[in-house]
């Protein structure tokens, strides 16, 4: 059984590695086009990457979206999730659906919805319709993340910095805020990286005013294949993994130091 | 002189009534322990003197001073949470200087001070060490000590040694009273552990069901229990049921043991219904009845063998009987031999209740 599962575990691995083990190789490929194995190795297409404005723009587009799309959905969700799983309320369960509805939706339905109702509002094609979007999207991610980490957390910490004489300001500040902080940038990179990864709202509402990364991703590999395609999954693929690791090396280096010397 | 008092509280969560005319007064530097079942009301009167819920009616008095509209922050009573509630992401040293800092004490002199707080309950050189990284004890000891750093009006603590073993829980108890003994801090501790109780306070408050059934020192409410709760919730007894027959001999009535001699007491009337108790360890056992003792028969069930002392179990005729005898001499009896018990009348104590 045991042995089942140590060869199911290697197998899963191998189908969630396959593509970076396929795509990695390609972004530093001297083809023409998307190709497997690449005939020879260079650079060209990261300097391709960097150096086209065409590309570029929808990348920074798609920074100040994530990053809007994030400040949004948090100012949305740390006081609602607060309100929802701490108070007893008339509605609740049923606020409780509705942050959750979208996740229910289909996306193209979603997508669909916004394309009419913004081109009504006229905020169809521009940076604010597709913060707009994502944040709804994104707000039952955040939620939930969120949630669990606020379910988790021990009360009587609060009851215990109260008593000894914190305020609940302050209460909040040195004591909720820093033990939920983990949660919180769990939340928000979630929320970022929906953003970040969106493809379908995008197509429908973004146009060309407001063109983000995913957007440009499609079109361009419906056109032409340019393996530049292959150089930004890379490299996003590197920028996870730093998010990933990065926090954890902090951590270690942080704790070989002790932070208060005992007189 | 009384420091602390409650008078009159009830606390009613819609239908269910969770305290029931709660009374106390407390001396400074008193070590006051509430004692009883789980259920019976002792955190709800803890959060409400510390302000964490309100009393239905009822008032909370430190020193004269009425607590009512102070919140908890404003209440300097200092508490150890059952689960210690210590901060996962500061030191134990920024855990203590935590109610300095509040108290806007300056980083520096505020870990100097809870450094030599930590040294009082014999945490010395732990002060770097994240909660995570200390054992249940330490970290009791470190609820500890920030909860008096800043020098409280009061110290509650709520089943603070619950989730420690035996030997720990033992150690504790005595740390616990020796630094309350050095600081002199008013203190209500609450247990629903009798030995606990008996080993560690001044004066222990029975709580039943939301009411107070009797405050007394430990060994009063040992030797003189004021109800059939009490006297069946501290230690072991006999409780036997009984009808006074006559006040002026001193005699009751009961079941299969016929007439009782009692110890004095003012509180029995002819014809009343009572409870008779009698100390397992205030009882003989002999194979023979022993001349100038009351004697019964009684039929040995089961013996408990502590090793220094022994609890035979046994009938007389259908009411069971609690015997203590030394380790030593349980040798004289088996299981399901009948032998003699015995006892004198100052052994009876009636309680009217
Ligand atoms: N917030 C609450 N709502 C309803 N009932 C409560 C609440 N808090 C406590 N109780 C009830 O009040 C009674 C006393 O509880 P508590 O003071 O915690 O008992 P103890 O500490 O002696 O075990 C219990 O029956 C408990 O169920
Ligand atoms: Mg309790």
């Amino acid at each position: 059984m045991t042995r089942f599962m140590k060869w199911l575990g290697v197998v899963v691995v191998i189908f969630i590695a396959a593509p970076l083990v396929i795509v990695v190789p390609m972004s530093f490929s001297t083809a023409r086009s998307l190709q497997f194995p690449p005939p020879g190795y260079g650079l060209g297409y990261y300097q391709a990457y960097f150096s086209d404005p065409s590309w570029l723009i929808p990348t920074w587009n798609s920074i100040i979206i994530a990053t809007a799309t994030t400040v949004l959905t948090m100012l949305l969700v740390v006081p609602a999730t607060f309100a929802l799983v701490r108070h007893q309320f008339r509605g609740r369960s049923i606020a409780d659906l509705m942050m959750l509805m979208p996740l229910a939706v289909p996306s193209i339905v979603m997508a669909v919805g916004y394309y009419s109702y913004f081109g009504a509002m006229g905020i169809v094609h521009t940076h604010i319709g597709v913060v707009l979007a994502h944040t709804a999207l994104a707000v039952p991610i955040a939620f939930l993340v969120l949630s669990a980490n606020l379910k988790g957390f021990d009360r009587t910490l609060e009851r215990a910095a109260m008593s000894l004489g914190a305020s609940p300001t302050k209460t909040f500040i040195h004591v909720t805020l820093p033990i939920l902080r983990p949660g919180l940038i769990i939340s928000a990179l979630f929320a970022f990286i929906h953003s970040f990864d969106e493809t379908v709202v995008s197509i429908f509402i973004s146009g060309r005013n407001a063109e983000t990364l995913p957007r440009k991703m499609f079109d361009s590999i419906r056109q032409e294949a340019d393996p530049v395609i292959a150089v930004i999954s890379t490299l996003l693929f590197a920028l996870v993994l730093l998010g990933l690791v990065g926090p954890r090396l902090v951590a270690a280096l942080r704790n070989r130091r002790p932070r208060v010397q005992a007189a | 002189m009384s420091y602390l008092d409650l008078k009159g509280i009830n606390k009613s969560y819609g239908q269910f009534v969770a305290l029931n005319d709660v009374n106390l007064s407390a001396a400074k530097g008193e070590f006051v322990t509430f004692l009883g079942p789980s259920g019976s009301g002792k955190t709800t009167t803890l959060m409400i003197i510390a302000g964490f819920e309100k009393a239905t009616t009822g008032s909370v008095e430190i020193d004269g001073r009425p607590l009512q509209g102070l919140a908890p922050h404003e209440r300097n009573i200092g508490i150890v949470f059952q689960n210690y509630g210590l901060f996962p992401h500061k030191t134990a040293a920024e855990n203590v200087y935590f109610p300095l800092q509040m108290r806007s004490v300056k980083r520096a002199a505020g870990l100097k001070r809870a450094e030599e707080m930590l040294e009082l309950v014999g945490l010395r050189d732990f002060g770097h060490r994240y909660p995570k990284e200390l054992s249940g004890g330490q970290q009791q000891r470190v609820a500890l000590a920030r909860a008096l750093v800043f020098e409280p009006s009061l110290l509650l603590l709520d089943e603070p040694l619950g989730a420690l073993d035996k030997n720990l829980r033992e150690q504790m108890q005595i740390e616990i009273k020796r630094i309350q003994r050095a600081l002199g801090v008013t203190t209500i501790f609450v247990t629903h552990d009798q030995t606990e109780a008996m080993s560690m306070s001044d004066r222990i408050v029975v709580f039943e069901g939301g009411r107070i059934n009797q405050v007394a020192a430990p060994l009063d409410l040992y030797h003189k229990p004021e109800t059939r709760f009490v006297a069946g919730f501290i230690g072991e007894s006999n409780l036997i049921e009984a009808v006074v027959t006559d006040p002026v001999a001193r005699t009751a009535s009961a079941a299969h043991l016929g007439e009782v001699e009692y110890a004095p007491t003012d509180k029995a009337k002819k014809g009343q219904g009572v409870t008779l108790m009698i100390r397992p360890e205030h009882m003989r056992l002999s194979r023979n009845p022993i001349e100038g003792r009351r004697n019964a028969q009684m039929k040995v069930e089961t013996i408990v063998n502590y090793g220094d002392n022994a609890l035979v179990i046994g009938k007389v005729g259908d009411l069971t009987m609690r015997v203590r005898v030394l380790g030593a001499d349980v040798v004289i009896i088996k299981e399901n031999q009948d032998c003699c018990i015995s006892w004198t009348p100052d052994a009876v104590y009636l309680i009217a209740k």
